[in-house]
């Protein structure tokens, strides 16, 4: 990563989790109207990695089989945004979000969409937040829904280039008494990293005209 | 936009096959289209430049809105769902059927936002077919699992419920939506079986073989399942469909079942080895409770031999002194050829013999196993012979009186158990009179009426035997009386007797149809009544009382008193002394032998029995040392045991001789005693025959 054209300071990715977090605390609320259950989304970290280190990442960390929300967006920045599960967890995400006690087939009936409205109202309000916190305008794509192994979310398959980056947040669902863990993650390519990066300064320093973090100690 | 380009833009959008609305900036309703017309029942002209919530005022439109602001602001597109919305519009089919449908919210422009366009689409049909399929695929699938008494769960590929049939929900005590997405190894207590049971079935795809499986309850009860498992596919997904059956119940059966099973065969066996043995059993328990009895009957007769054994020693030795005296005389007379005298001692030593072959007899008689024979008895012949045995059981404390009816009837009895019953009567008389007294034993015939008998258990009036036996002793309360004829009662000091004696000897009378009294008086006595039944018929006797003849006292110088009961005894050594040229006084018991020396008669010395009637030997010589201090005394003994503690009480001028004895050697010891200093008592060596000693 020493050779990473585009580094993110500490401060940037904290600003950077701390947009995410507005981001999913939004979701919350919109989900919580909407299935009058609490809803806690979490996000307590966000990390920057390239594509073959997020694919390791889930192939190490998640099951091999995933089922991912992807919504397409472009603007000042463009990437796509993926709200990824284990295949097996997202029918208990879909269950905390419908009823509890409603059968599998039924669960399966009404997962993709209900996978898809619920990953919409998590990446739009996500996408949303930063955009609105940017004071930029991303146009959002609808949600699909797609069943696969990672490589086919981050792979060059799906369109991207070889060296785009993705920022990758693990994010914790707790809805009925469930606990879901799921990632977000935004493929974006070097460009968009980059302005990314210079809208995270532009937004630190406009912040009360100070870094909307403690400013670090040899300043 | 011109008017023409706007009538082709609406044509268009009413020929779309889905709800279109086109919002503007400030989210005014700008087109409408003839789907929505038809679906709303509302025209474009009624609802343009209105705002949704003013055309749906009913309607909750909260996400729409939502989604609307997201599209004009944040240029985002949002779609909502059927799945999670129902009725986001309150639109109708055309045949006003509730018309299920999926809304998308997209933003209009390209550089600006100049709106966004609101598209639905119907999916009523896509819906409901989907439903029929399902519904039609599994309707036999559903009326079976849902109305199954077996427990039917399916688990995904984590384990984690996806179904559970209402027997799942009644098993477990959970609710359906409480087992739905749960880890349904929570519900086991045998989490490894479970596991196996259901991921075998996934990943093995092999037929799972029966599992008994512990469950447990919502309540904390226990609950044991067979299980058998399969797995299904639908697309990527794997499945496990786990059916449980409740064997709880069978379980108690085949318990209950194994039990009532071990029970009967064991009843079975019991009562087929009882069958067998029943038979054995009963002749067992019979022959046991004869030998009981018999053991009882035995036991009694050894209590009173061995009540006996001190004074059969006694009686024996005295016998043998007669016989050996006797001979040790004839031999004497027969040397100095006084032929004459010899036929005297000839009789005493035949008659000593018979008494004592007689005493044997009798003791034979009593101790030997016989079995309860009755036969007709005469009594009062079959009491006399018993003389000897009771005197010598009562001891010389006790005075012996019978008092015999003349012209007795015979009675009809086991001799043996009668004689036993007189013994163990004279027995419990004795012991209760420590200090000495009086038994009487009486016969009389007797008539019990029936005002007699009517008081009476188990007796006819009639004519009976009776045999009395009546003490001086210490009596017995009425309670005692009560309970006297109970076995194992008993008055007696532990280890002093079975308790047995009474019972036995009412037990004897009843057998031999007659009866069993006892009168007493505390500090007074005991009679004890034993009621025979008169028997009419004939019998042989026998008779065992020969009689003595009196000798004759000689005369000496030095005078010596004979203190003996046994008149045979002290008959030979009186003639021994007359030998001897002494002077001999005699006395058969301690009252006469007192009154002897308590006269002024000289006496050198005496000679005593130490056990005599009413007083026995050291009493009497106690006494008559207050008035003749240096009085000696040869004290004779046929117990060995006085012999063995006669140190004790030896004071000088006193010396002892055991029974029996040789003539030879009472001569060495008198003149041993006489030709001493009465103190200290002289030494062997020192001691001279007298020059008229016989040789």
């Amino acid at each position: 990563m020493a050779a990473d054209p585009v580094l993110l300071t500490e401060m940037e990715l904290d600003a950077l989790t701390e947009l995410v977090n507005l981001g999913v605390s939004n979701a919350a609320t919109s989900l919580r109207d909407l299935v009058r259950e609490e809803v806690v989304l979490s996000v307590p970290r966000v990390i920057v990695v390239t594509r073959e280190q997020a694919l390791a990442n889930l192939n190490e960390r998640v099951a091999k089989r995933l089922v991912a929300v992807r919504q397409d967006f472009e603007g000042d920045i463009r990437g796509r945004a993926l709200l990824i599960f284990p295949e097996a967890k997202s029918m208990e995400l879909v269950r905390g979000i419908i009823g509890s006690d409603l059968a599998a087939e039924d669960i399966m009936e009404l997962e993709q969409e209900a996978l898809a409205e619920t990953g919409n109202i998590m990446l739009n309000s996500c996408l949303g937040t930063i955009a609105d916190n940017f004071e930029r305008s991303l146009r959002i794509s609808l949600p699909e829904v797609i069943y696969g192994e990672g490589d086919e979310f981050f792979g060059t398959k799906s369109g991207g280039k070889p060296d785009d980056r993705v920022i990758f947040m693990y994010i914790n669902f707790a809805i009925r008494h469930r606990d879901i863990q799921g990632y977000i993650a935004m493929l974006l390519d070097l460009p968009s990293l980059a302005t990314l990066k210079s809208l995270l300064v532009a937004l630190i320093e406009r912040t009360a005209g100070s870094p909307i973090i403690a400013p670090p100690h040899d300043s | 936009m011109t008017a023409n380009e706007h009538e082709l833009d609406q044509t268009i959008l009413n020929a779309v096959n889905a709800g279109l609305i086109l919002l503007d900036r400030n989210k005014r309703i700008a087109r409408w289209n003839g789907w929505m017309q038809a679906a709303s029942g509302y025209s474009q002209q009624q609802v343009q430049g209105k705002m949704l919530s003013e055309v749906f005022p009913a309607a909750n439109l909260g996400r729409l809105l939502t989604a609307v602001t997201a599209a004009l602001t944040a240029n985002a597109a949002t779609i909502l769902t059927h799945a999670l919305n129902s009725a986001i519009l309150p639109l109708r089919t055309r045949s006003d059927r509730t018309l299920l449908h999926d809304v998308t919210v997209m933003p209009v422009g390209d550089e600006q936002i100049t709106g966004c366009l609101v598209s639905i689409t119907d999916v009523t049909m896509v819906t409901k077919r989907e439903r029929f399929l399902r519904d039609r695929q599994n309707a036999r699938y559903d009326a079976v699992v849902a109305s199954a008494p077996d427990v039917i769960i399916t688990v995904d590929e984590g384990g984690l419920i996806q179904f559970a049939n209402p027997a799942a929900v009644t098993q477990f005590g959970f609710g359906k939506s409480e087992l739905m997405g749960i880890d349904a190894a929570q519900l086991f207590e045998t989490k490894g079986d479970w596991n196996a049971a259901w991921s075998d079935a996934i990943h093995k795809s092999a037929p799972v073989q029966l599992r008994t499986l512990v469950g447990r309850r919502k309540n904390g009860d226990l609950t044991h399942l067979e299980a058998s498992a399969s797995s299904w596919k639908t697309g990527s997904r794997v499945f496990a469909t786990i059916i449980l059956r409740d064997v709880n119940e069978r379980r108690a059966i085949d318990s209950a079942l194994r039990n009532s099973e071990a029970q009967a065969r064991d009843a079975a066996a019991a009562l087929s080895e009882l069958n067998r043995t029943l038979e054995q059993r009963v002749k067992a328990g019979t022959a046991q409770l004869l030998e009981a009895e018999e053991a009882l009957r035995q036991s009694q007769k050894m209590e009173a031999i061995g009540q006996l054994t001190g004074g059969i020693a006694h009686d024996f030795n005295n016998l043998l002194q007669g016989i050996t005296g006797s001979l040790d005389l004839v031999k004497k007379r027969a040397t100095q050829g006084r032929f004459s005298e010899i036929e005297r001692f000839i009789t005493g030593a035949m008659a000593s013999a018979n008494r004592a072959a007689s005493l044997t007899h009798r003791l034979l008689a009593f101790s030997r196993r016989q079995p309860l024979a009755p036969r007709p008895v005469e009594v009062n012949p079959l009491l006399a012979s018993m003389e000897d045995l009771l005197r010598r059981t009562l001891g010389e404390q006790i005075a012996l009186e019978f008092v015999t009816a003349g012209g007795l009837w015979l009675t009809r009895c086991d001799a043996n158990q009668l004689e036993n019953a007189v013994l163990n009567l004279a027995i419990n008389a004795r012991d209760a009179m420590p200090e000495g007294g009086r038994l009487t034993i009486e016969t009389a015939n007797t008539h019990l009426d029936s005002a007699y008998t009517s008081r009476q258990r188990d007796i006819e009036p009639g004519q009976y035997v009776c045999i009395s036996v009546t003490d001086t002793g210490s009596g017995m309360s009425a309670d005692t009386i009560s309970k006297a004829f109970e076995p194992f009662f008993t008055t007696k000091p532990l280890g002093r007797g079975t308790g047995l004696g009474l019972s036995m000897i009412y037990g004897f009378a009843k057998q031999s149809g007659g009866n069993a009294k006892i009168y007493s008086e505390l500090g007074k006595g005991t009679s004890v009544k034993l009621y025979l039944p008169r028997h009419r018929g004939e019998l042989e006797t026998e008779d065992f009382n020969p009689a003595l003849e009196d000798s004759q006292i000689a005369h000496a110088n030095e005078t010596v008193l004979v203190v003996e009961d046994e008149f045979v005894v002290r008959d030979l050594i009186v003639e021994v002394l007359q030998e001897l040229a002494y002077r001999t006084l005699e006395a058969e018991d301690g009252p006469a032998a007192l009154k002897v020396l308590q006269s002024s008669q000289r006496i050198d010395l005496v000679i005593t029995d130490i056990g005599l009637p009413l007083l026995n030997g050291r009493q009497v010589i106690e006494a008559a040392r207050q008035s003749r201090p240096d009085l000696r005394v040869l004290f004779m003994t046929g117990y060995a045991e006085n012999a063995a503690i006669a140190e004790g009480f030896l004071e000088p001028g006193m010396s002892m001789i055991t029974k029996p004895f040789a003539m030879e050697a009472l001569a060495t010891k008198i003149r041993q005693m006489l030709e001493s200093d009465p103190t200290p008592k002289p030494p062997d060596g020192r001691v001279k025959p007298r020059a008229d000693a016989p040789d």
